[in-house]
């Protein structure tokens, strides 16, 4: 479990310190410490349950924790929240309005519950955030009348109208085909190249991985990483080496096995995956700027690779890493996968263990 | 909430400038309060609900005053009676009799009466009308789950409280205003009918002064309603709880007043004197009570003032007092509610 406690100053957004909210006996969120710097594009990733959208709702001001505090802008959630709504512009789950109201009036609306003037003064501000969200044809259409994919731009529309410092986004392409959610990748690159701080939580690996500068990610309620996203991938960097026999492979695998016991430390882990064809793959979990000892090591046993690459890692490992207990040992005929032995994450389950 | 105070050392973020297009207003509590209330005026003018409730409220108006009209028209113009031996024997009335009847049978279309005969309306299909707008302003907002939306915005949850309770004051005055001027224009318009002219002898300083108190009672005794809506409303979470809750109350309320009076007469004694003074508790007691003090002033005059209801032995405090500790529990329950709440689904 990530433990230690943020640091706050004055580039921090977010801060929470112990956060904590339980229902009944259910710990929903436990000691939640979280760090979101201003400018962050942040991830905040966890399987369904995982007390993501708790998380989001308590930042908000919708849900009050059970223990701990939530730090917005310097300013303490449980006494300036007003001040603190002032400054954000939020989607929580699926973005809900008025259904006998345009998308229009319910911009209007919601203008005069963010503290925006009334009256037509901030009718070109409406006609912005409808443009961003490329609603504006559909801007007096009632919203009952709206696809999903629309009621979720409308959303994002309401949670820029006052042009916030920092935006929060709950699974944000819910319900959009890929070119919508493609434009809203673009639309957060763009909202952080205007120094926006991005609180964005999704499910959609892959995106989070192409916009997010930096990740948490929460299993049962416990934040179980945090961190910078290039670095959470470089430490999932390895060396992937094509022999072609599988037997040689077998044999590659035992070479560098018996180097790791006889103190090449710098090895941390060995595995065979199949590639698409069929044949096998040497996986070494080691630094990439090792490769030339491999190859050598390999070499000197008469073992000469086809192929050797640095597999670059990715936020789905990361991600099922971090969310299941435990990964399946090497099998010697087999295949290794990421995947947890059932029994086995039970009883990790059972044990309240954090990666 | 955490009840760990601020400390001196956390320094607020300078706030960053926001675009020229984004025009904020002011942010102090009233301000907040008002803007959240123009929001709410905002979706209630463009809603159909509101205005087909209103509608039928009128038609309903429209129907009660016709029914003056109707007894005019078929008011006999002869006056039979019965022998010994059974059988009837009818006479033509006099014109000056026949002018009475209609006079007092029309009544009801002109001012003063026509005020009382508004009111009266009002009672029936208003608060029918407004509790079904109430539920649905208020429960709403948690059966869509705009909840979410209006509390992530910036108004505390007391400040939009208070914009749901003062949207609901407004509908109430509205409602009323709006269905006494069509009560009085229909009931003058149906007395044109009637040929008989309109004496404004009563209207001085002092009616006036009364008649807006008796119509302040009208939309006291529908707030005092409309909050058991926002209250249940609330504590339900649905529309269907604020409406049905309440107007299971108001029906309840004046029947169960009425068995109570009865049985307490039967049984003589401290036990009946109690059953009968229960009534003496509930809202509607003390609205008509207030409403009919009011009442004789205005068709009557005060020197002349008799109550024509069951609940004379209420004083205008007492019922003051009565509705006041109604409000404040409807309200402070909705309020404390509202405030200890966890948002979710």
């Amino acid at each position: 479990m990530v433990n230690n406690m943020p640091l706050h100053d004055s580039n921090t957004v977010i801060s929470t310190t112990r956060l904590t909210k339980t229902f009944g006996k259910l710990v929903a969120i436990n000691d939640l410490n979280l760090e979101v710097m201003r400018g962050d594009v942040f991830g905040f990733l966890g399987p369904n349950g995982s007390g993501k959208t708790t998380t989001i709702r308590m930042l908000l001001g919708l849900i009050r924790p059970t223990a701990g505090r939530a730090i917005l802008f310097g300013l303490d959630t449980a006494y300036q929240l007003p001040a603190i709504l002032l400054r954000i512009g939020a989607i929580v789950e699926t973005p809900t309005f008025y259904p006998y109201l345009s998308g229009l009036d319910n911009l209007r609306v919601v203008a005069a519950n963010s503290g925006m003037v009334l009256g037509k003064a901030n009718n070109r501000r409406f006609e912005e955030v409808l443009n961003i969200v490329e609603l504006h044809v559909y801007g007096k259409l009632a919203y009952r009348k709206y696809s999903l994919g629309m009621k979720q731009r409308l959303g994002i529309a309401a949670a820029l109208l006052i042009d916030p410092e920092l935006v929060m986004l709950d699974e944000p392409t819910n319900g959009l085909d890929p070119s919508g959610m493609i434009e809203i990748r673009q639309l957060i690159r763009r909202l952080s190249s205007l120094g926006k701080t991005i609180f964005l939580s999704s499910h959609l690996l892959a995106e989070v991985q192409q916009v997010c500068n930096r990740v948490a990610i929460l299993r049962k309620g416990n934040l179980v990483k945090q961190g910078d996203v290039k670095e959470l991938l470089r430490e999932r960097e390895r060396v992937e080496v094509h022999i072609g026999q599988a037997e040689q492979t077998h044999s590659a695998f035992d070479v560098l096995r018996q180097s790791q016991d006889q103190g090449a430390t710098w090895i941390n882990n060995i595995s065979i995956e199949q590639n698409k064809e069929g044949n096998p793959i040497l996986l070494i979990d080691a630094p990439v700027a090792r490769s030339a000892e491999i190859n050598m090591l390999l070499a000197h046993n008469n073992l000469f690779a086809a192929e050797i690459h640095p597999r670059e890692g990715n936020l789905e490992e990361v991600f099922l890493e971090a969310t299941t207990p435990t990964s399946v040992p090497y099998m010697p005929n087999g295949i290794q996968r990421f995947a947890p032995a059932p029994a086995q994450a039970q009883s990790e389950e059972e044990k309240g263990a954090t990666l | 909430m955490s009840s760990t105070p601020q400390t001196a050392t956390e320094q607020a973020i300078p706030v960053l400038k926001r675009s020229d297009t984004v025009i904020m207003g002011r942010q102090d509590f009233l301000s907040v309060l008002l803007r959240s209330i123009s929001g709410e005026l905002y979706k209630i003018r463009r809603r159909a609900m509101p205005k087909i409730l209103l509608l039928i409220a009128i038609i309903i108006m429209i129907i009660a005053f016709s029914f003056s009209v109707l007894a005019v028209a078929f008011s006999p113009s002869v006056s039979c009676t019965t022998d010994s031996n059974g059988k009837e024997y009818c006479i033509p009335k006099s014109q000056a009799a026949i002018q009475k009847q209609k006079e007092a049978a029309s009544e009801s279309l002109r001012l003063p009466s026509s005020l009382s005969m508004s009111i009266s309306v009002i009672n029936f299909i208003g608060t029918i009308s407004l509790l079904i707008l109430t539920g649905s302003i208020v429960g709403g907002e948690y059966a869509t789950g705009t909840i979410r939306l209006m509390l992530t915005r910036g108004p505390t949850r007391a400040q939009f409280l208070l914009a749901k309770i003062g949207i609901v004051i407004i509908c109430v005055l509205t409602t009323v205003f709006l269905l006494i001027l069509v009560g009085i224009i229909v009931g003058a318009l149906f007395n044109l009918t009637t040929g008989i002219a309109v004496d404004f002898s009563f209207f001085t300083g002092e009616w006036l002064f009364h008649a807006i108190l008796y119509v302040l009672i009208a939309a006291l005794g529908l707030s005092v309603y409309a909050m058991i809506a926002v209250c249940l409303a609330t504590l339900g979470k649905t529309t269907a709880a604020g409406i049905a809750g309440a107007l299971i109350w108001w029906f309840f309320e004046s029947t169960l007043g009425g068995i109570l009076i009865i049985v307490g007469a039967l049984n003589k004694g401290p036990i009946g004197n109690l059953l009968q003074s229960i009534p003496d508790y509930f809202i509607g007691s003390n609205i008509s009570a207030l409403r009919d003090h009011q009442n004789q002033y205005l068709i009557n005059g005060a020197t002349q003032a008799t109550s024509t209801t069951n609940t004379h032995d209420i004083s205008d405090v007492h019922a003051i007092i009565v509705l006041v500790v109604y409000l404040v529990v409807f309200i402070g329950i909705a309020w404390w509610v509202n405030h200890q709440r966890d948002i979710t689904n």
